[in-house]
């Protein structure tokens, strides 16, 4: 799939922790662009500044200085309930922990975006049970996070992520957790999400094999993009 | 939304249900306290003024003796001039505005019948006592005026008196022996219970005075006189009047107080039901104190459960929530378990005043507007208590309440 116009950019963007002596640089200027559509993996040894780009871009974090624009909007400059906002109507989270709701149903887990959008409780149910069966769980939608394995877990993520048709997916070592099969499984979800859906994804890796899914390899190291790797498509 | 919130709280108090319990242990035993003080202090007030409207309402009780001291109803000194039949006579005479006047003298007496016996509250009196003190027969007849002159040996038996000696049983005609001197009952009183202070009133004998007075106090004094003012003369009116002509009969010049006191039962029951009040109301806000402590209770918790559930607090805020949804979430927590252990505490306080009224026997009067205010109250402490820990809640870092463990 093609990709589109820009719909990440970083100019300079600075971000520091501590004052003094003790000050610390986890962004040193980095310039940066994502465009719609992409698969973007991003690597980097810990320390290296991945984490806290992936806060800034998806709009959990604001950098100290420079620009970050998010769909045209300086998601830098915004508060926290806009910054809020932009989340719930345009990215959606998957972490390596799963982070779902504990004695709470799938289906209920994947409701919860859709809860602080106001969508009726009707339309809910039906988009979460749409949402779990793009995701393959059809039958698990009343299971608790505890009866589910670790990779259906993450399917339930996913399909919290995607249940608000979001433009951006920040997936956080999604396959940190999961053996090698399972790893395979969810990475085929999301490259299927990304090329049925145009869905644009950032992901966090340590793992070169996961990496190989995405189109493109950002490498982060001491705070500076340290290469940028396009992979051109095999057909 | 506000629905989704109130269920998600119910559900996240049914988790922990012990936890939820003993925080709510507080405003139950709070509330509780309250409603239970509260309606068995409106429950004795009733009693108290239903229990001086059965001595009779609109009635003035004039003794010998000065008053003790300035509005001391009771505590009469009692090296004083008795009463005596001339100013009975007196105030039948001259005073006007009385639908009864009657003397009577009491003492405590061994009443035998057969092989049975029984200390009872004997009275000397006339035939105007009933009316004046609004009694009703439930069998016989009164002492004739005939009786009442010659000091007949016939009386009228309290409901107590009957049962000690006759069981269920007509005592009409028997003779039953009071101080050793005979009497013949002609009647029986209704029964009336026992009065607020457990003074049993059925527990009586009424006979005519001068029988009285010549077989069992062996003089010629009266204890009492009970006037009762008839519908139109308010007892405030009356009362100056019977001053008036018994310091008239009893030379009392104006230089000198009166050797006699006048007792408005209105007064004494106002004045009664409204110490009841007062009391009620103190006990009540001393209760009210533990529900303070209940609050801070709710506090605690809430601020437990925010730093348990920061995971959770963080991925509502990562997908979206907003300040005011946490901090909505939590405050409705508060709320919901502090109303919950208001309704507990309700139906617990209600319970025990239900059991205390029926053990001390007054009536079981529970207030609604009393319950209302005890809703109200219950859920603004979980307002007041949970805004500071779901203010905290709403305040996290998304990233940092994430990285949470």
């Amino acid at each position: 799939m093609a990709t589109g116009a820009a719909l990440i950019t970083f100019d300079k963007v600075w971000k520091s922790y501590g004052q003094g002596e003790a000050k610390v640089h986890a962004l040193a200027g980095v310039d940066l662009g994502i465009r719609r559509g992409e698969f973007v993996a991003i690597m980097g040894p810990s320390g290296s500044g991945k984490s806290t780009a992936m806060n800034i871009i998806g709009c959990l974090d604001t950098p100290t200085a420079g620009t970050y624009s998010f769909m045209g909007v300086d998601a830098g400059r915004l508060d926290r309930n806009r910054r809020a906002m932009l989340r719930n109507l345009y990215v959606g989270f998957v972490f390596q922990g799963y982070n779902l709701l504990a004695r709470t149903t799938a289906a209920e887990n994947v409701e919860l975006p859709l809860i602080y959008r106001g969508v009726a409780a009707r339309e809910r149910r039906d988009l979460a049970m749409q949402a779990l069966a793009e995701v393959g769980l059809v039958g698990r939608e009343h299971h608790t996070p505890a009866e589910l394995s670790g990779g259906q877990q993450q399917r339930v993520a996913i399909a919290r992520a995607i249940v608000t048709r979001p433009t951006l997916l920040v997936a956080d070592e999604p396959t940190g957790n999961l053996d090698t099969a399972r790893t395979h499984e969810i990475m085929e979800l999301l490259t299927r999400l990304n090329k049925e859906l145009g869905l644009t994804i950032a992901m966090v890796t340590h793992e070169a094999d996961v990496a190989g899914y995405a189109e493109r390899t950002i490498r982060f190291l001491d705070g500076h993009v340290a290469s940028d790797t396009v992979v051109l498509e095999t057909a | 939304m506000i629905w989704e919130t109130i269920r998600l709280s119910l559900r996240s108090i049914r988790r922990n249900v012990l936890r939820s319990f003993l925080t709510l242990l507080g405003i139950v035993i709070g509330v509780a306290a309250v409603i239970a003080m509260l309606t068995i202090g409106s429950g004795t007030t009733q009693k108290v003024k239903a229990d001086i409207s059965k001595l009779g309402s609109n009635l003035l009780v004039v003794r010998a003796g000065r008053p003790a001291g300035p509005g001391a109803p009771g505590g009469l000194d009692q090296a004083v001039r008795p009463l005596a039949e001339k100013d009975l006579a007196a105030l039948v005479a001259h005073l006007t505005g009385a639908r009864a006047i009657s003397p009577a003298s009491q003492k405590q007496v061994r009443v035998i019948f057969g092989t049975e016996s029984l200390t009872s509250g004997v009275t000397g009196t006339d035939s105007a006592y009933l009316d004046a003190r609004d009694w009703k027969l439930v069998s016989g007849r009164p002492f004739s005026d005939s009786e009442t002159r010659s000091g007949t040996g016939v009386c009228l038996i309290g409901e107590t008196v009957r049962q000690q000696f006759f069981g269920a049983g007509d005592p009409e005609g028997e003779i039953i022996r009071v101080n050793r001197t005979s009497c013949k009952i002609i009647g029986l009183l209704e029964p009336k219970g026992y009065t607020g202070f457990g003074q049993d009133q059925d527990n009586v004998v009424l006979m005519p005075l001068h029988a009285y007075q010549r077989r069992i106090a062996g003089n010629r004094d009266i204890d009492n006189i009970y006037i009762a003012a008839d519908d139109r003369t308010p007892t405030s009116e009356l009362q100056p009047r019977v001053e008036d002509i018994l310091r008239d009969i009893r030379r009392i010049t104006p230089d000198r107080e009166s050797d006699f006191g006048i007792r408005d039962m209105t007064q004494i029951a106002d004045a009664m039901a409204s110490a009841t009040t007062t009391m009620t109301g103190m006990l009540g806000a001393v209760a009210g104190v533990s529900l303070l402590v209940g609050g801070i209770g709710i506090m605690n918790i809430m601020l437990v459960s925010v730093t348990e559930r920061t995971r959770e607090i963080g991925i509502r805020l990562a997908i979206g929530a907003h300040e005011k949804h946490i901090l909505i979430q939590f405050l409705v927590e508060a709320t919901v378990l502090s109303l919950l252990g208001g309704i507990i505490g309700i139906l617990i306080g209600l319970a025990l005043a239900g059991l205390a009224s029926a053990t001390l026997t007054i009536p079981f009067a529970p207030s609604p507007a009393v319950i209302l205010l005890a809703v109200g109250f219950s859920a603004l402490i979980g307002m007041v208590f949970g805004f500071f820990p779901a203010l905290r809640g709403a305040r996290l870092d998304p990233i940092d309440a994430l990285r949470h463990e």
